[in-house]
């Protein structure tokens, strides 16, 4: 187990990780200056879990977050969250997961799962379910209503994840087609990216319709509720 | 923006020739000893009675108040606010919004949990100010964390300013041609892969030049690794880590018992 | 025997189809200067690669014939052992960087800390590496706020440093200027007649001629010609393959055609070209 762990931290991985960081953060400011509904902060993490497997997904999810931390100090109690996205992306990738659009899709599902789950304690014991992110006002909302802390925070987490989560997914998996084939075998794991049928560009191309039409479908929800 | 992600200033205190374990200890004995306390006003102590003179006695008082005033007030305010107006606790009802209540218990709450915050991110600030990020990762290396870890570390202080100053000139670039930033829905997505695809691919490019350069240096030598500077760790860096520790104890005690 | 050993060498990178390295046969002697020539994509990287041990040891794919220096088979070591023995710096200066630092000193002591150099020696040897290629009042300065010339210096040094028996260098004088050149050619010409075996791939042909032993002209991966540096520089068969030649050969070469060159041999450098006119 141990042996086989040590085996996806090659140099290139270690040298892959700081990178993955900086594209996790530089990304997420980006998107929130182009003021979008999505956070799209652990695409490097994302990245990482489909080359290099699901330890060094976590480890870039857990050290993005703390170094994030830095700046950001709002982000610092969230990195097991991290931590569960990139190991769960791993996880789907070494299972085949990311092979093509579909599938893709799938597991940038139970990316969101994960990290519904994950978040909740901790956006309940540290912030008593109201945190520092738009989306408490859902959780307001919910708990309003008389519904539980827990069980809003959760409802709030299943509702708003899946759109920010399969974006990043689809968008890791574009990035990692678009690189070179010989780039990529260089990493423990290039049969993670292997597609499975038909060529790349035509996967590249789906995999974008499918960003912009969950994504707008997150801006419409939330243009409803705010509304 | 920093132009290294490094708070750290040099200064002759007491507090900068401590170990640097010392002082990651000390800001997480503050934290753990914050969220674990069950006394109401463990956290309001702890900043005014132990972070406020260690900022002084590290002499970096004008740096913490600078940066708690751009960083911690912002985020402790707000958190403030959220949870006064949506923690639907108490029944004292202060003042009414639309469908919300500020109620005495709710202000109470948010008062310590937004103070909480602070001392969370005090702490940690504190810890950064008077550390140097290479001590600390010899220090850590030295004690049995992956060298690897070191380098992680290290590398992303150093490629993160960088990678943001490019962020900054693509958009000023994609604005230069006419690529809005602020128009509706479908542009702004549409803005997303030029402004983002040469940042990604150039950095992923370089990986594996700098993957054989690291390799010619050594990285994966299996050799023992040494270290250039030496990291001082006195027995009154071990006396101060242990009673920090046990504090934390006791805090988690007192919570456990009180509950 | 031959410090450097190259026996039939035949390499293929993975997902590629023709060989990069073809029938590759090379010895170089300890102490010798070494230069490699050759159009793009003629092979000379992936040949400093397969002398440095990242071929095939970090890029994988099919390698035949035998690869051996200093008396060990690539094929039987590992690349943390082999880069103990060969050192190497490349084109891009900015790449080389660890971004593990935050001065070049520390930068420079980066390959010294990991392959576990006791502290004691650590500071006299980049104190001693510093002051060879004359960056020493670069020391406390961030390797990022460099220029790309100092930067190529400090990737040199941070080689240099480690004591490598082979220095397989890939363009390092790239970003310099000509006086930079100069110095670092120097430096390199001494490191090679204090014992240290130098393969260098370089475009500047003067200083190849001025510096270098033995000139090897690849293409195709193939070893086209090898020999003294003014007879292979000033080769027909260069032109004919499309090298790039020194300004002074091919101004030489023009002249020779209008009858103003009277010499046999063309020159490569400015002081053969100007003492050849003079006559």
């Amino acid at each position: 187990m141990f042996e086989k762990i040590k085996k996806d931290f090659t140099t290139m991985t270690w040298v892959l990780i700081p990178v993955a960081i900086a594209i996790n953060i530089a990304i997420g400011q980006i998107v929130v200056l182009l003021k979008l509904p999505v956070f799209l902060d652990s695409i490097g993490t994302v990245l990482v879990g489909i080359v290099a497997g699901p330890w060094a997904g976590a480890l870039t999810g857990a050290l993005s977050n703390t170094i994030w931390g830095l700046f950001n100090p709002d982000s610092l109690p969230w990195w097991p969250v991290a931590f569960f996205i990139g190991l769960v992306a791993g996880l789907c990738a070494n299972a085949g997961l990311f092979k093509n659009w579909w599938k893709v899709i799938l597991s940038g599902f139970l990316i969101a799962l994960t990290a519904a789950i994950v978040s909740t304690p901790i956006s309940v014991y540290l912030y008593g379910g109201i945190t520092a992110s738009g989306s408490s006002f859902i959780t307001a909302y919910l708990l309003q209503t008389g519904q539980g802390v827990l069980s809003a925070v959760l409802s709030t987490g299943f509702l708003v994840e899946p759109v920010d989560k399969i974006t990043t997914a689809m968008l890791a998996f574009v990035i990692v087609q678009g690189l070179s084939k010989r780039l990529v075998a260089r990493f423990p794991r290039p049969e993670n990216a292997e597609v499975e049928s038909g060529n790349n560009t035509t996967q590249i191309i789906i995999a974008l319709v499918v960003v912009v039409v969950v994504v707008a479908l997150g801006f419409v929800v939330r243009n409803m509720l705010a509304g | 923006m920093h132009e290294r992600l490094s708070f750290f200033v040099k200064r002759d205190s007491a507090l900068h020739p401590l170990n640097p374990l010392t002082k990651i200890v000390l800001a997480l004995g503050i934290i753990l000893v914050s969220i674990f306390s069950p006394w109401y006003w463990t956290s309001h102590v702890l900043l005014l009675v132990v972070i406020v003179p260690l900022v002084f006695i590290g002499k970096v008082a004008t740096e913490y108040f600078t940066s708690a005033l751009r960083l911690i007030l912002p985020a402790a305010g707000f958190i403030f606010f959220m949870q006064a107006f949506f923690q639907p606790i108490g029944q004292t009802v202060i003042f009414n919004f639309w469908f919300l209540d500020i109620t005495q218990e709710s202000l109470l709450f948010a008062f310590r949990i937004a103070t909480r915050i602070t001392v969370m991110i005090s702490a940690f600030t504190l810890f950064l100010l008077t550390t140097h990020p290479s001590e600390l990762m010899s220090d850590l290396t030295r004690r049995g964390l992956p060298p690897q870890f070191a380098y992680v570390i290290i590398s992303t202080l150093q490629i993160l300013p960088q990678m943001q100053a490019k962020a900054q000139t693509i958009i000023a670039a994609q604005r230069s041609r006419g690529l809005d930033t602020e128009s509706t829905f479908f542009k702004r997505i549409g803005s997303v892969v030029p402004l983002v695809s040469p940042l990604v691919f150039g950095s992923l490019v370089e990986v594996e030049e700098r993957a054989i350069a690291i390799e010619a240096r050594g990285f994966t030598s299996k050799k023992a690794k040494t270290s250039l500077y030496e990291i001082s760790d006195r027995s009154s860096d071990k006396f101060i880590r242990w009673g920090l520790v046990i504090f934390v104890i006791i805090s988690i005690v007192l919570k456990l018992w009180l509950s | 025997m031959a410090f450097i050993n190259l026996n039939n060498v035949t390499y293929k990178y993975p997902l590629t189809k023709t060989p990069a390295l073809q029938n590759i046969n090379l010895q170089v002697n300890e102490g010798e200067f070494v230069a490699i020539v050759g159009p793009n994509g003629a092979g000379k990287s992936t040949l400093c690669y397969t002398l440095a041990g990242f071929v095939p040891h970090f890029f994988k794919g099919e390698i035949s014939g035998t690869v051996e220096v200093a008396g060990i088979d690539s094929s039987k070591s590992t690349l943390d052992k082999w880069v103990l023995n060969v050192g190497l710096a490349f084109q891009n200066p900015f790449n080389q960087i660890s971004g593990a630092k935050y001065t070049v000193f520390e930068e420079i002591a980066f390959g010294l800390e990991n392959t576990g150099v006791p502290r004691d020696e650590m500071k006299p040897r980049v104190e001693e590496a510093m002051k060879l290629t004359d960056i020493s009042n670069l020391a406390d300065r961030s390797p990022y706020s460099l220029s790309g010339g100092q930067q190529q210096r400090v990737a040199l040094t941070s080689i240099l440093v480690m004591r490598p028996k082979l220095l397989v260098l890939d363009e390092p004088t790239s970003q310099m200027d000509p006086i930079g050149t100069r110095e670092v050619f120097g430096v390199i010409r001494k490191m090679a007649e204090g014992g240290m075996t130098v393969v260098m791939v370089e475009h500047k042909m003067e200083w190849i001629a001025n510096f270098a032993d033995r000139v090897v002209a690849l293409k195709d991966g193939q070893v086209l010609m090898e020999g003294k540096p003014n007879e292979v520089l000033t080769s027909e068969l260069l032109v004919e393959n499309g090298f790039g030649v020194s300004r002074y050969t091919s101004t030489a070469r023009e002249a020779k055609k209008q009858g103003l060159w009277k010499k046999e041999k063309l020159p490569v450098t400015l002081d053969e070209a100007v003492e050849g006119f003079k006559k």
